[in-house]
């Protein structure tokens, strides 16, 4: 269905020509941010959040080349559950693009291995319900737009790595909200 | 809740996730809170097209549990099928599926499999590779000369017939060995009429349904196609002529308590009474069946223990019916003059002008070759005929009582091999193991009748290290070469296709809807037969043995031939009758309990000529005095953890079998009393209703005017029931919009109860209700709900969200004994008596008029069981969630229910995560709720179609119009707790016992 469409070439094309008008990508050129260099993935641990087994920077491609959240988590707007993006969905872009410096080089060489070995990427996970908890992302989205993603996960694009900036483990986050827009505080609607 | 740092059931709980799996890895330093988990998400490489996380994808298959082929939709989330639905479009079984169907699901994870290929040295197993096993087959058959013979339990179709050319190619031969295959049916049928089926059966045409002991809504043929017809026929319609159903056996199965009239027949009269009736209705039509034996009214009398009055009156009632249905070939009446019975009822039916309207030739209804097949290879076993057998999908160690020595027999064969899936008695005694896929793992079909081709396709990468079995059989015929060669296909998939691309026009796109219809369904073409003969011997079979009672083993409904012990769902569904779990039990009639003094949970020890078993009493008012009955499928001495020494196996009392059919009722048994005493694992409590209307009742003729209960009990004479007080219903004015208005004292709605809302509401019609339990396993299967096994049962800490509730009316003073069988569920009262007792607002109204549970919330008073009045809240004693679901049982659990954790208190939540889900589906579709978006797991299972769920407030909606029937009633409304669970009492073909009286006072 629909999941065939990120992976078409019009999709990819779109995506590296974007990468391509956006020049040499640098952490020189990111948005303001909490990153003024060009990391490595030993440097990663002096920022916030877990490390990942590779260094994926959501401040590059959802900062600077502004690739949608829903390009990669499509599932997020459709779907409870928003998925995580599997290795083909990296591939369509890092087929191509390689890395313009040895530092991004390096880790776009894992997500290759990762490809050729047939050895999925083992994320370390930020975000967790407790498991009697059930967060319909699709209905958030649809209530609130493409970008409400930044209300609950914080702003990622100038994030380098990922931390939780919110405790969306607790209750109280919902319920404020909730309560805030005036919409269903009902027990049954997350707790089932 | 502790639910959240409890380790264990990993992939069970709320989600797979969007992730492969979830695992507790070493210590990386994570943000935020230290005490979290460290979880790890895994990728997919490839995401499959048709799986988006959090939404399950259907696939149609078809159930292989029985040979009546019902059609399935499998719903697979994140690449596991999580539960098994009824095929809404299949022509067998319309979107419904009963018990041991949807428990196939078990069958797929289930802990007894046969995890790779295994092969016996010196009699211990060894996993071997399957290049290695299958070198070894193609060898042995090789060496065997054509000394090879294969038992299949496989239903007719494609790899059937495959399974016939393979073995004459390498000049075997194959037996298709079937328990319960109906030969008497057939052997009559070909006798009768020539045609040697089984035909089709139509119970919603007919206007009165006479059974001779055929478990129609069991175990017989195609139990659950028969119970939707025999629901419409038999279940009350306004405006509809409801069909009268007699049942005529010793022992009142569940098909006989759903009859209007039960008689309990000396046990092998029954041809007696057939030809009698067929007597009767010929003097009374005025016609004449040529050569038919005539058997007067007195004679059958005589043999049957009933009074020619009754004989009389039911036939000429038979009679004045048209188009009327008798069958007859069930297990608990297979005497060794079985085919003796069905060709009586044969000619009853041809005399009655039935055959050609309700009995329909034609369709050939998917059977094996009988056991005497099997006896026939078992003697060439026996006799050294044999060098390599080859079982497939059979269980005939299990299946064949002991005393036709087929276990022998198997032994002196020096090469067995088995592709059984489970690691059961069989294949135990194999030399070679090359375990199945399951159905719901390859690629297959099934020709369960004529026109109808249901197909069966891999919904998931199989869960251990199996092959189907058509593969088995082409890697071996191109490994053993010579005059197996000629089977080339690269894999069972590719032949199965061409085969199905050859048969039906339409090339891919014929495929591709047939896959996504589940198969290709015709009507099959109505043979017209004609009398061939009316040969009949009326005397009953003579029984062996000199014990005081007959021994009537018939086949549980939830065991069926025994392939369903190994599966919890089913062992703890109490059985619909005598409602007794996991044990094993012998029932003998209340006379014979007297007689005897025995009582309940004695251990009787029972002899036969052949072999004696020991099991607890179950004393069962629905059997003669002079019978004793006891479930088959239990026994086992392998098939797996739940299955292995549980219970007895009632066919090591039966003899050796010289006919080509089992006698199941053969033999004569002498019960003695021992000196233990095992408690019965039994979910019913009180078995009558004590007055208090919990099963209500009303005579045909009144539901027929449209009255309501309190107007039907007036007009019975019956003293009126008053519910509510004039006082105590002006005390309730305005008490529900006092409670939904409340503010918070600042102007401020507490909650959002004002707002346009649904109400959720269920209706369940009694009248169609057969209590055959289909709904008690939905909703395990849909609600993660965990089985507790026997020592906890005997507690009364069970866990079914959905019970069936069965009371006895009648049985004294000669009134005939009635069964009412009442599902039961959370009522989701309005006015419920949980909510305010619970100290932590876990139990609490939602806005949308469920009884709510909030698992989190829950510390475990249980405040709220206790003042429940319907018993319906199950509180979580021990973790059954750790041990409910081992490895890989935990694969099935639903990803959209919590997995309950200890101490907390559950129940009926009326499917809330799919209401939720559905409103979610509507939102994205910016839609409003439809009615029939929601449907709960009971009301899709329910194969008598008598549970409708909807939303109150539209009023439009099917349940509000059900709900409307005058018929209905909430069970205890004079406690006031408002239930949104209404009743539809059932209707009797005669007067209703009066409850409150007789049978209750008794009790006290």
């Amino acid at each position: 269905m629909r999941k065939s469409a990120w992976i078409t070439l019009a999709a990819c094309a779109a995506a590296i020509i974007a990468i391509a008008a956006a020049g040499r990508p640098s952490g020189a050129q990111q948005p303001s941010g909490p990153v003024g260099v060009v990391l490595t993935a030993s440097d990663s641990a002096a920022f916030k959040g877990p490390r990942q087994p590779v260094y994926f920077r959501h401040d590059v491609h959802s900062g600077q080349y502004k690739i949608s959240c829903q390009y990669c988590h499509y599932s997020a707007a459709v779907s409870n559950e928003p998925g995580i993006p599997s290795m083909q969905t990296c591939m369509g872009c890092h087929l191509i693009i390689g890395g313009a410096d040895s530092a991004n080089q390096l880790q776009i060489a894992l997500v290759r291995e990762s490809w050729n070995t047939k050895k999925p990427i083992e994320w370390v996970r930020v975000h967790s319900l407790a498991r009697h908890v059930h967060f319909p992302h699709s209905q958030h989205i649809k209530a609130m737009g493409p970008n409400a993603c930044a209300t609950c996960h914080g702003d990622v694009s100038r994030m380098p790595q990922v931390y939780k900036v919110n405790n969306i483990n607790n209750m109280g986050w919902c319920i404020n909200c909730h309560l805030a827009r005036n919409v269903n505080r009902d027990c049954t609607a997350c707790h089932y | 809740m502790s639910d959240e740092r409890e380790p264990s059931s990993d992939v069970s709980r709320r989600r797979f996730l969007a992730v492969l799996g979830t695992t507790s890895a070493g210590a990386v330093a994570l943000s935020g809170c230290s005490t979290e988990r460290v979880e790890k998400l895994i990728p997919y490489l490839v995401q499959s097209e048709d799986q988006v996380p959090g939404i399950p994808t259907w696939y149609a298959s078809t159930c292989t549990e029985c040979s009546a082929g019902c059609g399935l939709h499998v719903r697979v989330r994140e690449g596991r099928p999580v539960k098994l639905e009824g095929n809404p479009e299949h022509p067998i079984n319309k979107g419904a599926l009963c018990a041991r169907g949807q428990a196939g699901l078990q069958g797929l994870y289930n802990p007894g499999r046969v995890r790779a290929p295994m092969v016996k040295q010196g009699g211990a197993w060894k996993e071997i590779s399957w290049d290695d096993a299958i070198a070894l087959l193609a060898q042995k058959i090789g060496a065997a000369g054509g000394k090879l013979a294969v038992i299949t339990g496989a239903g007719r179709g494609t790899f059937s017939s495959f399974l016939g050319d393979w073995t004459s190619a390498a000049g075997g031969r194959v037996v298709r060995y079937q328990p319960f295959d109906l030969e008497p049916v057939r052997a009559a049928n070909a006798r009768v009429f020539g045609r040697d089926e089984i035909p089709a059966y139509d119970f919603a045409a007919a206007k009165y349904i006479v059974s001779f002991g055929a478990d129609f809504l069991e175990t017989f043929g195609s139990s659950t196609e028969y119970q939707l017809a025999y629901a419409d026929a038999h279940g009350f319609t306004p405006g509809r002529e409801a069909a009268k159903h007699v049942y005529f056996a010793p022992r009142a199965s569940l098909t006989g308590l759903n009859a209007d009239e039960w008689h309990a027949v000396v046990p092998g009269s029954e041809t007696s009474l057939a030809l009698a009736m067929a007597g009767v209705l010929l003097q009374q039509r005025g016609g004449s069946v040529p050569g038919m034996p005539s058997v007067s009214v007195d004679d059958a009398a005589k043999a049957t223990g009933l009074s020619a009055e009754t004989i009389t009156r039911l036939a000429k009632e038979f009679a004045s019916a048209s188009p009327s249905l008798a069958v007859a070939g069930g297990i608990g009446s297979q005497t060794a003059g079985a085919t003796e019975l069905c060709a009586a009822v044969n000619l009853l039916n041809f005399a009655a002008g039935n055959v050609g309207q309700t009995v329909r030739f034609g369709a050939d209804l998917d059977h094996g070759d009988g056991f005497g097949a099997l006896e026939a290879l078992s003697k060439s076993m026996a006799s050294g005929e044999v060098e390599v057998v080859l079982v497939q999908e059979a269980n005939p160690v299990f299946t064949a009582p002991r005393a036709t020595k087929f276990a022998e027999s198997l032994g002196k064969v020096p090469f067995k091999v088995s592709t059984a899936l489970y690691f059961d008695e069989t294949a135990a005694a194999s030399d070679l193991l090359l375990p199945s896929h399951h159905a719901l793992e390859r690629w297959d079909d099934l020709n369960a009748r004529n026109g109808v081709w249901g197909l069966m396709q891999p919904v998931l990468t199989p869960v251990f290290n199996t092959m189907a079995p058509g593969d088995i059989l082409l890697k071996t015929a191109q490994k053993a070469g010579g005059s197996l060669a000629k089977f080339s296909a690269a894999s069972w998939e590719d032949q199965l296709k061409s085969t199905w691309q050859a048969r039906f026009p339409g090339g891919d796109a014929m495929w591709r809807a047939a896959l996504a219809r589940g198969g290709v369904y015709q009507d099959a073409v109505v043979v017209p037969v004609t009398l061939a003969s009316t040969d009949v011997t009326a005397a009953a079979a003579a029984l062996e043995g000199t014990g005081e009672f007959t021994l009537l083993p018939y086949a549980s409904s939830h065991y069926f031939d025994g392939r369903g012990a190994n599966r919890p769902w089913l062992a703890e569904n109490p059985d619909p009758v005598t409602k007794i779990t996991w044990q094993s039990w012998v029932e003998l009639s209340p006379e014979a309990a007297a007689r005897l003094n025995v009582r309940e949970g004695e251990i009787l020890k029972v002899t036969s000529p052949h072999g004696s078993v020991e099991a607890a009493a179950y004393i069962y008012p629905g059997l003669r005095a002079d019978v004793i009955a006891m479930p088959l499928g239990l026994g086992h001495t392998e098939l797996g953890e739940f299955a292995k020494g549980r219970g007895v196996n009632y066919l090591d009392l039966l003899g050796p079998v010289s006919g080509a059919f089992i006698p199941y009722v053969s033999v004569k048994v002498q019960v003695e009393r021992t000196p233990a005493y095992r408690k019965v694992a039994k979910t019913e409590g009180n078995t009558r209703q004590l007055g208090r209307g919990i099963a209500e009742a009303m005579p045909l003729v009144h539901a027929e005017q449209g009255l309501t209960l309190e107007q039907s009990a007036k007009a019975a004479g019956h003293p009126a029931h008053e519910i509510n007080t004039p006082r105590e219903l002006e005390a309730l004015q305005g008490w529900r919009e006092g409670q939904v208005g409340r503010e918070d004292g600042q102007g401020r709605r507490l909650g959002n109860y004002v707002g346009e809302h649904a109400m959720w509401g269920m209706a369940v019609d009694l009248s169609r209700c057969t209590g055959c339990s289909a709904c008690v396993t939905a909703c395990y299967a849909e609600n993660n709900i965990a089985w507790v096994g026997e020592d906890q049962v005997l507690r009364g800490r069970e866990m079914s969200w959905m019970r069936i509730e069965r009371y006895w009316e009648g049985g004294f003073d000669g009134e005939p004994i009635e069964a009412r069988f009442v599902p039961l569920m959370c009522q989701h009262c309005d006015n419920a008596p949980c909510e305010p007792v619970c100290p932590v607002y876990a139990a609490y109204h939602t806005p949308d008029g469920l009884n709510g549970q909030v698992y989190n919330r829950c510390v475990g008073t249980r405040y709220c069981a206790n003042n429940c009045p319907y018993k319906v809240r199950y509180f979580n004693w021990l973790a059954y969630n750790k041990k409910a679901f081992p490895e890989p049982l935990n694969l099935q659990l639903n990803p959209d229910v919590t997995v309950r954790a200890r101490g907390v208190m559950e129940k009926c939540t009326f499917c809330v995560q799919r209401i939720r889900v559905a409103q979610h589906v509507a939102k994205l579709e910016d839609r409003a709720l439809r009615d029939g978006d929601v449907v709960t797991a009971c009301q899709q299972a329910c194969p008598s179609r008598a549970i409708t769920f909807g939303d109150m407030h539209d009023p439009g909606s099917a349940v509000l119009k059900v709900k409307e029937s005058p018929r209905g009633y909430h069970i205890l409304e004079e406690i006031n707790v408002r239930p949104a669970v209404t009743y539809l009492a059932k209707v009797l073909r005669r007067e209703p016992v009066a409850h409150a009286a007789a049978g209750g006072e008794e009790q006290h």
